[in-house]
This record gives C-alpha cells, structure tokens and sequence, in this order.
C-alpha cells in the first residue's frame, strides 16, 4: 500500500470517515470524531504505520489533514 | 523475579494516596496483585450501610450501574496511579465501550474486580475490567480514561480554516 492510501486509512479508521472527507477543511475538530481523544488514536495509528515516533512539538502541530504530511515529511515519510 | 515478589497491594488509606476519589463517591476496599502498568484487581464489599441502597430501591436494594462501573474504573486506574510518578493525580473518563452487566449485586455481596491496562500512551489509559461475584460474571467494559496533568501537554493546536475566493 502507497504512503498516500496508508495516510488516509488512519483517518478514515480513526474517524469514522470517508475518502470524501479528506480534504484541506479537514482540521482539528472540524468532525466531532477529531477531538483531543480522537487526535492521540490517531497519532498511536500512524506511528504504528509508519514506524515512526512522533515529537511532542509535532503532534501538538499536527493541526490538519494537510500539516500533517507536512509533518511526516520530518520523519521521511512523503505522503 | 517472580510476580508475586513484584505485586503490590493497598488498603484504604494507600488507595486514598494513589486515587483522588473520596466518600461518598470511593467504590473500592482494598486493592490486591497490583503489577504497575498491567493489572491491578480490587475488591468492594457491599452492605446496606451504602448511601445508594434505600433509594435504589426501597422494595429491592441493589447496586446502582453507575456505581458498578466506577467499582470497575476505580480499580483499572490503580494500575498506573500506583506509580510514583502518576500518585494522588485526577483522572477524567474518556470513553466506556461494551459494557455489560450480568447480574444484580444485593446488600453482602463481595464484588472482586480485575482490571487490565492495555495501554497507556500520552496520559491516555486503555484498558478493560472485569467483575465478580462469588465466580459470577457481574459487570464488565472496556475503560478510556485521561491524566489531564500528562494529556493536556499534548493537545493540538486549534486553527482556523483559510477560504479562498476564486
């Protein structure tokens, strides 16, 4: 599976959303599935997908569906 | 080293240390076999004394869901509160998944309870817990609860949408 299909699993599983839903409006709380709660699961998800460990400076960053590759793109993940 | 060398217990008073729940509102005697950051199992016993028995119900005293359940959280978050770095913290519930309760508990039942943490990442614990009576299944859930002194440290950023007008 491409990074890109992998990145948007963890969002539709931690979210309950659909492929439709991922797009640059979707931000921290913008869906009530992406509250404080819903940002940790999904944080846990990807570092288990990717491998990676994120900094704390980064998850409190990770704002949106589009800073988060941004994000990513630190840990040499290109999404 | 063997589990029992490493297992802990605490009485009241060393729950009351660890938890910040108090009467009327503690639903947990004593707290047993307590491995730090896996198990802890606890053990509630009940008599007619309990403030929630004459109301619920006069005709048929027995123990309220709501306490069952924090019987159930109560000893869950004994199993990281027990650790130095977590003691005499508040906790918040953040979620109760699959709960289910299977049989009424009455004036002189003991309810044992053991609680598994599956995970604890960021001040977020996941877990599940199960109760007893005399071996009888009696409540059990999947438990989600917060350490807001650890958790709160890693919220995100609110932003604001950027619209673009074409």
């Amino acid at each position: 599976m491409e990074n890109k299909e992998k990145y948007e699993q963890v969002f539709i599983k931690s979210f309950a959303l659909t492929k439709e839903d991922l797009n640059e409006k979707l931000i921290y709380e913008s869906v009530p599935s992406w509250d404080s709660i819903g940002h940790m699961g999904m944080i846990a998800e990807l570092e288990d997908v990717f491998s990676i460990e994120l900094d704390t400076d980064d998850i409190i960053d990770f704002s949106s569906f589009e800073k988060g590759k941004e994000i990513l793109q630190k840990y040499n993940v290109t999404v | 080293m063997s589990e029992n060398i490493r297992s802990q217990s605490f009485d009241l008073m060393g729950i009351q240390e660890c938890q910040r729940n108090r009467y009327p509102l503690l639903f947990v005697d004593k707290i047993i076999n307590v491995i730090p950051g896996e198990k802890a199992s606890g053990i509630k016993c009940f008599t007619y004394n309990e403030w929630f028995f004459p109301p619920h119900f006069d005709d048929e005293p027995n123990v309220p869901g709501f306490v069952q359940l924090e019987c159930l959280v109560q000893t869950f978050i004994m199993t990281f509160l027990c650790m130095e770095k977590h003691k005499g913290k508040k906790t918040n519930f953040a979620g109760i998944n699959n709960v289910k309760f299977k049989r009424k508990i009455i004036p002189g039942d003991r309810l044992n309870i053991n609680a598994t943490l599956e995970s604890f990442k960021r001040g977020i614990a996941k877990g599940t817990a199960v109760s007893f009576v005399d071996g009888e299944p009696a409540c059990s859930a999947e438990l989600i609860v917060t350490l807001p002194d650890v958790f709160e440290n890693f919220k995100p950023k609110k932003v604001a949408i950027e619209v673009k007008n074409d």
